[in-house]
């Protein structure tokens, strides 16, 4: 018996903002009813994530606080991710648990589809190729390479896809003494009695300069903080920031607090990486989008830069060099832009990329062949 | 028609009108100085707004006055005033309040206290004029008050208790003041209109307080929210209505200190009850043959009385149990329908049913549909019903059906 | 008006922003709204009331600005923001109008000038709400402006097709199938056009679009500072909606006016001044044509050749054939040509 549902509460889902689906296959009529008309349940075998930038955590659109992304893994569940990184890196962003529960990875990138054209990377049958290797109490390989053929959308490209990461599926143990010791911030909620009447709550106070009267930091909501949705962070060099006031004109999240000096630093709380920043900014090398996961934390870039110039120098590039290999693909550019990206290395899942954002400026960014455009 | 009200001795510094409901509201309107008023053609209600414009353009009242392009845009327009603030008022009629019905179910949850006139008419299709209830009862479980009226007098003193009741801190809830279809909008009567200084004493200014929309109270007003947050949320407004009853009777207390007159029990009027065995119950004008009914039945020695319930919601349930039990039998005749429900009652008689279920004794009940379309109700309608209510007094068993009076069969 | 005698109808007088460096640094909508990555609706909230200021009362009705941008708890207003119904933009801004008025006429509240803005997506303001606005913009008396934030479907509700929706567009209530290549066969509304003609005594219809900031506030402050009601259409990409790189949003909005698809100008007074890059094409500059706009959205992916043809006839018409281009879409009687048609 089975039932599959998306999380309500993130529906509509929003483009780029982290949304949940679930899928319960019970061995009785009776289990199955417990799970029925649910929002979401209370614990799963197996966490599925398909975008490894979501180990930092998830604030979706349904709930308020931040939450692991191993928080419904049962103990001794897994936790099933496409990515690129190590064990080690990884468990670096995702939560320590109360019980040991094991990772499992795909090596693939993270998979991105806009609404109406969709990317045909084989993520969704490397993922039950994988469950068939996690769950065979539920999920023989045979059975699910079968149902590939039979889909509309199935082929033998496919079933061969689905094979292959039963075969490379990576697993490993994690302790208790694992994961990122951070407490996610939470959130509590009021009581009836407590609530303001008439359906109303406080505006968000006014900002403040940042120092000595100087520069401007606006107040920002303390009970949704949009960050878990970065796939990609800006990264700024203020020597070379020409203070045109653009990126901080543009960004639709109100992300830039002004600096004294009139520089512009994103801040990492409220941003959530929709790159229009970059795409305005009209200095080369001044603003370029990063892949989350080689951040460790939400600091100031700027405060970083004012310490010690030189060493943000460095730590600036060596982010940017990375980015060579990890950028990821955004959405929808222009027409057969997905099949040439499929076209590089359907193995590793996703596009290859050889330098920068794909699009129009992104040649400009770093040196070598460029995306898009 | 002109319906002649047993008015009480006119207090000096009130002076006595010969006005129609609609009327007697539009001077309660005025002497409560509304800010924002908004109109939308429909009959019967439309002829309070033709009353009100006449005050503005005359200069009794100062007031923004919109005519609006349609009710939706009509009841939206003076929640939006209200929440900046302004005293409001608006109104309809039928299909009228049902095409504002959006705009109408969101008012109570932004504790928005507007005061509206409702024109009681019955539901398209056919088009009729006449009155039925059935376009105020659409509101009756959304956390709007109820009141009906059934003379010009209750309409002025009813229009300066709802001002008072609906903008008091502890309940900011809307409330719609119902008056029957011609028979009350159209009909002028002997009524007295009470003195600008008495009523100042009685209604105080509007203050939106804390949920005030305005730049020096920065708030921000109905962001959407899903499981998390609107049980709580109606949890509220379940404690606003129960918090209702209590202002309510405050209000009607105060009115009688400051005006010398009005109801004692601002719930329901009984009328011949004390020594009552066959009590009648009904909602608005209907009480008008039934008072004269019950006199001539008095003369032929039956002993029937009659409560006619003004406040629907919030709902009088101990008070009216109260009342109800004692007699032998009860009638209740609405003058609405709920088509399919228990024992195809109307609205009222299964609100009363629901009531008296925990009752130590629960006397036999009727129920009746009568008046319907604005139908007349007459002589012999009550006459039958009282009759029927004898035979269930004796027999001690009620009718478990429900019985149309004055229909063609 | 006898009335305005005993009481004027005084704005705030907010002088047009002179670059990019002028612009006030306060925000008064920052974080906390959960909308799309590259949502250049939100942009268009926090520039409408950095132009606007504190002294601002804001109505939303709903849409993605409601729901994706003002959850409970978790508002990003600065200034004072409430809900108001689908199709009530209208009514909403000329009741806290009325409200703000009658109370500082009759002295019962500080008297000065509150900007009130009511905003609506193109189903609110569009389809559902068009009447209501359109009686608005006839209440001379009261000063709102009402802003309509176009992003060319209902997209709060999972992008279904409205009014304002363009041709052919890919939505969920208009997909492209096997049979039926085109489901959305009509031509989007011409809104402000239609507000502008229609509404003799509104003193301001613009329209705008945020990739060009600056100018996209400057307009806002003008409808706010002429007074009475006013109007102003915003077309605002969607990546979700419109499926495309989120990085990309102003691009977007730069190629629908290179185009020639969205004109910008403004109305005052019942003058027409077009602006920006439209003012080029008015005065010859060659459109981009319609396919390189087309063609970087995924709802579109479905369009033939045929399709991307019609599409750019559509538009050649509205500068080559409309009484005046991109905005009034009557043609003058043609004696000469009818008489050739007689013979």
């Amino acid at each position: 018996w089975g039932i599959a549902f998306g999380r309500y509460g993130d529906s509509p889902q929003r483009n780029g903002i982290p949304a949940k689906d679930f899928a319960i296959v019970a061995d009785s009529k009776e289990e199955l009813e417990q799970n029925m008309a649910r929002y979401e349940p209370k614990h799963v075998d197996v966490t599925i994530c398909v975008d490894d930038t979501l180990s930092k955590g998830v604030e979706s659109w349904a709930w308020y606080g931040l939450q692991p992304i191993n928080r419904l893994t049962v103990p001794n569940g897994t936790v099933l991710m496409t990515s690129l990184q190590s064990f080690d890196q990884l468990l670096e962003d995702i939560h320590k648990k109360d019980a040991p529960y094991k990772l499992s990875l795909i090596r693939a990138k993270a998979s991105f589809s806009g609404l109406w054209v969709y990317k045909e990377d084989h993520t969704e049958v490397r993922i039950l190729g994988a469950l068939a290797k996690i769950a065979p109490s539920f999920l023989k390989l045979a059975g699910v390479c079968e149902a590939i053929a039979e889909m509309e959308w199935g082929s033998d490209l496919k079933v061969a896809s689905a094979r292959k990461s039963y075969d490379r599926l990576e697993t490993r143990e994690v302790k208790l003494t694992e994961g990122n010791a951070e407490i996610p911030y939470s959130f509590e909620m009021p009581k009836w009695w407590e609530m303001r009447e008439g359906v109303t709550i406080p505006a968000i106070p006014i900002g403040k300069p940042k120092e000595g009267g100087q520069g401007y930091v606006p107040e920002r909501n303390p009970y949704f903080k949009k960050f878990t949705t970065r796939t990609m962070r800006p990264v700024i060099d203020f020597d070379t920031c020409v203070k045109c006031n653009l990126c901080w004109i543009s960004c639709p999240d109100s992300c830039f607090d002004v600096m004294p000096d009139a520089t512009f630093d994103a801040n990492m709380e409220a941003c959530c990486g929709c790159g229009v920043c970059e795409a305005v900014c009209p200095v080369e090398n001044c603003i370029t989008m990063v892949n989350e996961s080689v951040f460790e934390d939400n600091a100031s870039q700027w405060e970083m830069w004012r310490k010690d110039k030189a060493a943000y120098k460095t730590w600036l590039i060596t982010k940017i060099g990375d980015k060579k290999a990890t950028a990821r693909s955004h959405g929808f550019r222009f027409r057969g832009q997905y099949e040439e990206e499929l076209k590089r290395d359907l193995d590793v899942g996703g596009v290859e990329i050889a330098a920068g954002i794909p699009g129009e400026n992104a040649q400009h960014k770093t040196a070598g062949e460029s995306e898009g455009a | 028609m002109a319906v002649v009200t047993p008015a009480a001795p006119a207090a000096s510094d009130e002076k006595e009108l010969l006005i129609s409901g609609s009327e007697a509201v539009a001077e309660g309107l005025t002497l409560a100085d509304i800010d924002v008023v908004t109109g939308y053609p429909i009959r019967p209600y439309d002829t309070v707004i033709q009353a009100i414009a006449k005050k503005i353009s005359g200069g009794q009242l100062v007031a923004e006055y919109i005519v609006a392009e349609g009710e939706h845009s009509q009841f939206e327009i003076v929640k939006h005033a209200s929440t900046v603030g302004a005293r409001v008022f608006c109104g309809s009629s039928g299909v009228g309040w049902a095409y504002a019905m959006e705009c109408l179910v969101v008012t109570p949850p932004l504790r928005v206290p507007m005061v509206c006139l409702v024109g009681n008419r019955a539901l398209d299709d056919p088009g009729a004029f006449g009155v039925e209830h059935n376009d105020a009862l659409f509101v009756r479980d959304l956390g709007w008050m109820l009141v009906w009226i059934d003379t010009s007098q209750e309409a002025i003193d009813t229009t300066l208790i709802a001002y008072r009741v609906a903008e008091d801190r502890r309940v900011f809830l809307p409330l719609a003041i119902s008056a029957d279809g011609a028979f009350l909008t159209h009909s002028q009567a002997l009524t007295l209109v009470p003195s600008k200084e008495k009523v100042d004493k009685f209604l105080p200014r509007y203050d939106r307080g804390d949920l005030l929309l305005h730049p020096d109270n920065p708030i921000t007003v109905a962001p959407q929210a899903n499981e998390d947050w609107v049980i709580e949320i109606r949890r509220q407004n379940d404690e606003a209505m129960k918090r209702a009853s209590t202002v309510i009777e405050e209000a009607y207390a105060d009115f009688r200190k400051v005006f010398g007159r009005g109801p004692e029990n601002p719930w329901f009027e009984e009328y011949m009850t004390e020594d009552a065995d066959v009590l009648l119950v009904g909602m608005g004008t209907i009480s008008l043959p039934m008072k004269v009914g019950i006199r001539n039945m008095r003369a032929q020695g039956k002993k029937v009385g009659l409560v006619r319930l003004r406040w629907f919601r919030p709902f009088p349930t101990d008070k009216l149990v109260a009342v109800l039990s004692r007699a032998k039998a009860i009638g209740v005749v609405d003058r609405d329908y709920s088509f399919g429900s228990p024992f195809n009652s109307g609205v009222v008689a299964n609100e009363i049913r629901a009531a008296l279920y925990n009752a130590a004794t629960r006397p036999p009940l009727l129920s009746f549909i009568c008046g319907l379309g604005g139908r007349e109700v007459t002589l012999e309608d009550v006459y039958k019903a009282t009759d029927l209510c004898y035979a269930a007094a004796n027999s001690g068993k009620s009718e478990a059906r429900t019985l149309w009076l004055g229909v063609r069969e | 008006m006898a009335e305005a005698t005993t009481f004027g109808n005084a704005t705030q007088i907010l002088e047009p922003f002179r670059g990019i460096k002028k612009v006030t640094i306060e925000e008064y909508f920052t974080s906390g709204h959960r909308t799309c990555q590259g949502c250049e609706s939100a942009l268009v909230m926090k520039l409408m009331v950095k132009a606007s200021g504190p002294r601002t009362i804001v109505l939303g009705s709903t849409g993605c600005m409601y729901v994706a941008n003002t959850t409970y708890y978790t508002t990003p207003w600065v200034v004072p923001w409430m809900h108001t119904q689908l199709g009530s933009s209208g009514s909403a801004a000329l009741g806290t109008a009325a409200g703000l008025k009658a109370l500082m006429k009759k002295g019962k509240m500080k008297a000065e000038p509150i900007n009130v803005i009511a905003f609506c997506g193109d189903g609110g303001g569009a389809d559902m709400g068009l009447n209501g606005i359109s009686a608005t913009l006839t209440h001379k008396e009261y000063n709102c402006l009402i802003l309509l934030y176009d992003n060319e479907s209902y997209a709060n509700t999972d992008i279904q097709v409205s009014g304002m929706s363009p041709y052919g567009a890919n939505t969920t209530f208009s997909p492209p199938g096997k049979v039926k290549r085109i489901m959305h066969t009509r031509w989007k509304k011409n809104m402000a056009g239609m507000m502008a003609a229609g509404h003799t005594e509104c003193r301001y219809v613009a329209t705008v679009c945020a990739s060009y900031a600056v100018e996209m506030m400057n307009k806002v402050r003008r409808a706010l500072t002429i007074g009475g009601p006013t109007f102003i259409h915003s077309l605002d990409p969607c990546p979700k909606g419109w499926d495309y790189d989120p990085m990309l949003s102003h691009e977007q909005g730069e190629l629908a006016i290179e185009t020639g698809i969205f004109p910008l100008y403004e109305v005052e007074d019942g003058v027409l001044k077009y602006y920006g890059k439209t003012k080029a094409i008015v005065e010859g500059r060659p459109r981009k044509p319609v396919r390189e706009y087309l063609l970087k959205q995924g709802r579109f992916a479905h369009f033939t050749e045929e399709d991307l043809a019609y599409f750019q006839a559509k538009v050649d018409e509205m500068w080559d054939k409309w009484e005046v281009p991109g905005v009034v879409p009557f043609r003058r009687f043609d004696a000469a040509k009818a008489a050739l048609s007689v013979k």
